[in-house]
């Protein structure tokens, strides 16, 4: 793709990332509740956190502060995948009310149309939300990071925006197989996200196992933390934390390849 | 060689059997039954530049299916279609370049947004130079009169409004083939009238080729010299329409309703229902003139009111089927 190509194709997502927004300011009311909405249900989570771990003060040689580190490096990065990639679950939908057609008969390509259908305005909130708790634990934890780590935070925030991002692309892939892709989401993200917010090692191996090499969920924000807080990691060397960045491009282009081969098979809507 | 080229097209659906629940989703990742549904069976034809074809058929006929094989959106199960030199599926994005496309049911427009927003942003998503756009939207606007509801969502539309509004919407960037499924269903008189006089006039001064499907036989009487006619998948009839018109479009309907109820002793038409007062009566225009039917039935009883229906284009397809003409 030509650099020109590249201009045009940002400038273009700009302008329909714009027309999402106004959309979605058209019912206010709705506009609003879903920032609040959002925030709430994290700081729901969070107080829920702060309680259990209270009680504990540490886990599995975490202290409280550094596992709300865990919790808020997850949910960052979740908040920047849901942005831009939270109604890939909802495939379906588009697809069963025909709106998906479109994206086939238009000059641009149909991964790129459809993500720019929609931006989740009201997952600022939560956004926001993460960034005050990431800042206040290091402020609790008397980090000070040098150049390098804050190196690995970036590509622990971009990398588990394109893992989570890839887990919806896959499971919106999923939609083009059965024409459902909505409850999968609620199967497998939810739970995962769950788990997520505790250290891995409290898990069987299998599940770590999984978690590392198949769903890199660990990726997000498991590995990142133990690197960043100077913890070793049972079994492996703590420098894994370092390839998010890595793993995240790489598991988005197999997501996507797999949706780009559901497009192959997709059979539109009867009308 | 045609600009659109179709040669033993088929489409094959293969429908899921349903099955319950959470698990049964999740079990129907691995194990699924399905049930094949033949939509479109070894279709052929070859459309020349600027030709208005009607693509004509009932409910179910396998139209839009067709349609959506020619603009690209489904990839086909057997045979080839080309769309100005290339094959719609594999080329997408080139293929939308020349195409428009509109689909009557439900609207491409950003559907949230005051309507000009969306006219905006096809501008943009096709990179339409100000010029071309400025020049496309005066046009349209004064036939279409698109200015009476820029402003208004698309939501907020009437049928009518959000079919004017897709339609511009889907020739802003000057396509040369236009496809239309459906595009007057659901409107009332006049809105089908401007639909009509506007798609007349795209194909006459603009030259675009226009295939249009529709189970409207007024669509097809006022705009298309050339019609396909496809039942079950499989085309009936390729060719023009007063040859098919000749044949089974001489029978009208005469509907009266009758003071009281008599029972009616015609000649030259036949009583094809009854309903109380109101009677049906099926008669061939050369044999029989509509006053000369209507003087028989008023020296039998009065009439209070009246009017004539033209065969619908079902009922022409079920005489198809009795007198079993199949032109190929
Ligand atoms: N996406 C689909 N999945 C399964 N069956 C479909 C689908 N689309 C259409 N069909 C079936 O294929 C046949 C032809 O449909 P269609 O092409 O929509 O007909 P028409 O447009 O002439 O009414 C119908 O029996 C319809 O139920
Ligand atoms: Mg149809």
């Amino acid at each position: 793709m030509s650099f020109s190509s590249w201009v045009r194709g940002t400038r273009l997502y700009f302008h329909m990332v714009a027309a999402s927004i106004r959309a979605q300011m058209q019912y206010r009311y709705g506009f609003f509740m879903n920032i609040l909405g959002w925030a709430m249900s994290y700081a729901g989570t969070a107080v829920t956190m702060w309680v259990m771990l209270y009680s504990f003060q540490s886990l599995e040689g975490w202290s409280f502060w550094q596992l709300i580190f865990l919790f808020a490096l997850a949910v960052l990065s979740w908040g920047v995948c849901v942005i831009f990639f939270f109604h890939f679950r909802s495939l379906d939908q588009y697809i069963l009310n025909g709106t998906f057609d479109r994206f086939l008969v238009r000059p641009i390509h149909p991964f790129f149309h459809f993500m720019a259908m929609k931006f989740d305005v009201g997952a600022f909130g939560q956004l926001l939300f993460s960034i005050a708790a990431v800042t206040l634990a290091y402020i609790q934890l008397g980090l000070d990071w040098p150049f390098w780590k804050w190196g690995v935070f970036t590509s622990a925030v971009i990398g588990g925006t394109l893992i989570q991002g890839g887990i919806l692309v896959l499971i919106s892939a999923i939609a083009f197989w059965t024409t459902r892709s909505e409850r999968f989401y609620w199967v497998v993200m939810f739970p995962a996200k769950s788990m997520m917010n505790y250290p891995l090692s409290l898990y069987p191996r299998a599940i770590q196992w999984v978690v590392t090499f198949i769903l890199p969920f660990a990726f997000v924000n498991y590995l990142p933390a133990l690197l960043l807080l100077d913890k070793p990691h049972p079994s492996f060397s703590s420098y894994w934390g370092a390839f998010s960045f890595a793993v995240g491009l790489v598991f988005f282009s197999i997501c996507y390849q797999i949706w780009m081969m559901g497009l192959n098979r997709y059979k539109s809507a009867g009308s | 060689m045609g600009i659109i080229d179709v040669n033993h097209l088929s489409k094959q659906y293969f429908i899921a059997k349903r099955q319950e629940g959470m698990w049964g989703a999740v079990r129907s990742l691995f194990h699924r039954e399905y049930i094949t549904k033949t939509a479109v069976e070894d279709v052929s034809f070859s459309i020349e530049a600027g030709e208005m074809v009607g693509y004509i058929g009932p409910n179910g006929a396998g139209k839009s299916t067709t349609i959506k094989m020619l603009t690209g959106i489904l990839v086909p199960s057997a045979g080839d279609v080309t769309v100005g030199g290339l094959v719609p599926y594999r080329e997408r994005q080139k293929n939308a370049r020349q195409i428009g496309v509109v689909f009557g049911q439900r609207s491409q427009l950003w559907w949230d947004l005051p309507t000009i927003e969306s006219f905006e942003l096809l501008k943009q998503v096709y990179a339409i130079s100000d010029q071309q756009y400025r020049k496309n939207m005066d046009t349209f606007t004064e036939i279409l009169r698109l200015d009476e509801f820029y402003q208004t969502p698309v939501r907020q539309l009437s049928l009518g409004q959000r079919m004017r509004a897709d339609i511009a919407a889907s020739l802003l960037h000057d396509p040369a083939i236009l496809f239309l499924d459906e595009p007057t269903i659901g409107l009332d008189v006049v809105a089908k009238e401007r639909m009509r006089t506007f798609i007349q006039e795209m194909n006459q001064e603009r030259g675009i080729t226009v295939i249009l499907t529709t189970h409207d036989m007024a669509d097809i009487e006022r705009l298309c010299k050339r019609m396909i006619l496809i039942d079950q998948g499989r085309v009936m009839y390729d060719g023009g329409l007063s040859k098919i018109r000749d044949r089974f479009g001489k029978s009208r309907i005469l509907i009266v309703d009758l003071e009281k109820d008599t029972q009616l002793q015609v000649q030259g038409a036949e009583l094809i229902r009854s309903e109380g007062n109101r009677k049906w009566l099926r008669f061939n225009r050369e044999e029989i003139t509509a006053a000369q039917l209507i003087q028989q039935v008023s020296i039998q009883a009065d009439i209070q009111d009246l009017s004539l229906e033209e065969p619908e284009i079902d009922s022409i397809i079920r005489q198809m089927y009795e007198e079993g003409l199949s032109v190929g």
